[in-house]
């Protein structure tokens, strides 16, 4: 295919649409809708993808968590349940003994009292108790004043850093620095706030409040709950070591015979990849269902503009053929054409979702808090993608009308009136 | 180019040997062509006559690589054209042979200048050479200022001239018209039958295809169909020339 023939053939597509642009419209209106479950389905799973990267950022990919519970155990739960607790001194030893970690603190939880400021109560959040290392862990980053230090954790004083969330709901975005808490009767001095961290997947990670475990322990008391290990393996690289020794060390604090199976958990970020996993297979189920059924539209709605246009076209391309247009030639023109037509169709999607997701990733995330993963901005490589399926779409489309342009006589063509 | 050196010495440029065409329609056969041959040299003026129905349009097809003989056998330059696939036909025609059409048949969205550029596209010219060798063209039918004009735009011998002009880009071995004065009144036929004149004169072949006297008056040759047969085939001894008539 030369050149010339290719760019005089776009020239053509362009001249023929802009003759009937209310009729381009229409018939490119299947694949403005597809194109737009493509673009919507594709957005909403990036913005998926880019949760699962948030949350591992939180958690830390380089962290491991021992605990009671399986995070990717749904299944297990029964199970799981008749595991003993990881009591507060078989975590301690487990601290103290660990060699190959950069860090390894307690984490002690308690779910169901209110926290009080002035008149404010709020009520729904997790009291974490653990130790000033905290601080230096992805999930531990300051917002607003300090973390507790060494000596506050040593003593275990009333002391009380708040999840972003907590902090909006009583003291909305007022300095909490300095005012009191009341928890279950006892004061507590705020110092400082964490980061929003929040995402789709971690939205608890807000609703949270981080205290020295000492002053955890005096106000909900020291045991019946199962204690969990936060372990920063300092790199990713190290990972595989501290698994095994976290393993041989917890089997070992918690006298399990060999060939009994654990019964704890060593859980990693890559648990939540399977929770993703099924929201992107939901996401695909859905979209590509529809997508497919609008683009069997869109082609039937090309395929018949585009018969429309060889019937219209007729003299026209008896003329080309007389004056030299090879089969190939005539083919190639309509396949064109309806390759732009689609392409067309394309770009006012492009346009039509762009606004659209603006404004969803803008205003919805107000009313749907779980939302706020969507990004505003269409990815580049979507619209890329788009481009080329709404180009093979048309393709598709033009195939039979073309072929049918192709082979007309030249002789019959000439002889039409139109 | 050796071939059109040697066509260049007056040799045969059409050989069409016991050629026929014949359509189904329905269950009824047709025969369009029953049997011709025919010889059409380099230069040649060749008027096709025939009442409606004497096969005259079909023949015309047939030269043109528009279409080919059911029977027979057809050399255009020695190639067998009879045996020839769509695609060496739209060479031939791009090539070889220049259409004038009685209802002009031009793109009426494109421009003169597009119009005549039309066969230099299909024949692979790059753009720059493409606008010159239209321009040229367009220029030598007195139309040089009309280039950027749509059809509608134009008289009806305009248009012709048009069509002329995009029959003569590609330089080709023979110009065929059908009927091209059917559409024009008299006076402008008369300039278009000129034009032709001018055309054989600067060494074109030419076949016109017609049922009129007058315009075949200009012919060197003139054949008579009738029924698909050549009814009569001889040397007109009465060639008219509107060029000479102006100068006396």
């Amino acid at each position: 295919m030369k050149i010339n023939e290719i760019t005089e053939n776009i020239k053509i597509a362009f001249e023929a649409m802009s003759v009937n642009k209310l009729r381009s419209l229409l018939a490119s209106l299947g694949v403005v809708i597809g194109i737009s479950f493509v673009i919507l389905m594709g957005w909403v799973l990036s913005g998926l993808d880019q949760a699962l990267e948030d949350t591992f950022n939180i958690i830390g990919t380089d962290m491991l968590y021992i605990d009671k519970w399986d995070w990717a155990g749904g299944r297990n739960w029964k199970k799981m349940r008749q595991r003993k607790n990881i009591t507060y001194s078989q975590a301690t030893e487990f601290c103290e003994k660990i060699k190959s970690a950069e860090l390894a603190i307690p984490n002690a939880r308690e779910f169901g009292y209110k926290i009080k400021y002035k008149n404010e109560e709020y009520q729904g959040m997790s009291f974490i108790g653990t130790k000033w290392e905290h601080s230096l862990t992805p999930a531990g980053a300051i917002l607003i004043g300090r973390h507790f230090t060494q000596f506050e954790d040593d003593i275990g004083a009333n002391v009380i850093v708040l999840g972003y969330k907590v902090y909006q709901a009583l003291l909305n975005d007022g300095n909490p620095v300095g005012h009191y808490v009341k928890i279950d009767g006892r004061k507590f001095l705020v110092i400082g706030v964490i980061k929003k961290q929040g995402t789709m997947l971690f939205d608890f990670v807000d609703n949270q409040c981080f205290m020295p475990i000492k002053a955890f322990q005096s106000v909900f008391g020291r045991s019946g709950r199962s204690v969990s290990i936060a372990i920063k393996a300092g790199s990713i690289e190290n990972l595989d070591e501290i698994r095994v020794e976290s393993e041989g060390l917890m089997r070992q604090i918690r006298n399990i015979k060999p060939g009994e199976e654990n019964d704890f958990s060593i859980n990693e970020t890559k648990a939540f990849e399977s929770t993703i996993a099924v929201l992107r297979l939901s996401v695909w189920g859905v979209g590509i269902g529809m997508t497919v059924l609008s683009f069997i539209v869109g082609i039937i709605g090309i395929m018949n503009i585009m018969f429309v246009s060889v019937t219209e076209r007729t003299k026209e391309i008896g003329i080309r053929k007389a004056v030299g247009a090879k089969k190939r030639t005539i083919w190639m023109q309509f396949i064109v054409e309806a390759a732009i037509l689609s392409f067309f169709g394309a770009i006012i999607a492009f346009a039509g979702c762009s606004a659209l997701v603006y404004l969803t990733a803008t205003f919805l995330p107000e009313f749907v808090p779980a939302t706020a993963f969507l990004s505003p901005v269409l990815p580049y490589e979507l619209l890329l993608i788009a481009s080329f399926v709404s180009i093979f779409v048309g393709m598709l489309a033009g195939v039979i009308p073309a072929v049918r342009a192709a082979n007309l006589d030249p002789v019959e063509a000439l002889r039409r009136e139109n | 180019m050796e071939i059109k050196e040697v066509i260049n010495n007056g040799t045969t440029l059409i050989d069409i040997e016991h050629i026929a065409k014949i359509y189904q329609m329905g269950a009824e056969y047709v025969h369009a062509i029953r049997d011709i041959s025919l010889q059409i040299k380099k230069n040649d003026y060749l008027a096709i006559m025939g009442p409606s129905g004497s096969g005259k349009s079909t023949l015309m097809n047939i030269i043109g690589c528009l279409d080919t003989p059911t029977k027979g056998k057809y050399l255009f330059k020695d190639m067998d054209v009879s045996e020839m696939t769509d695609n060496d036909l739209a060479s031939i025609r791009n090539k070889e042979i220049g259409f004038v059409f009685q209802t002009f048949n031009l793109l009426a969205r494109s421009t003169t200048l597009k119009n005549v550029e039309l066969p230099l596209i299909y024949g692979g010219y790059g753009a720059s050479l493409r606008h010159e060798k239209a321009m040229k063209a367009l220029v030598d039918v007195g139309l040089g200022d009309r280039v950027n004009h749509k059809p509608n735009e134009l008289s009806g011998g305009q248009r012709q001239r048009v069509a002329v002009a995009r029959a003569l880009v590609t330089e080709p071995s023979i110009i065929l018209a059908d009927e091209p004065t059917g559409n024009l009144d008299s006076k402008t036929g008369l300039e278009i039958m000129n034009l032709f004149n001018e055309l054989w004169k600067a060494g074109n072949t030419i076949i016109v295809v017609t049922h009129e006297e007058e315009v075949a008056r200009f012919a060197k040759r003139i054949i008579k169909l009738r029924d698909g047969l050549i009814e009569n085939d001889s040397v007109n001894h009465e060639q008219r020339s509107l060029i000479e008539d102006s100068q006396s």
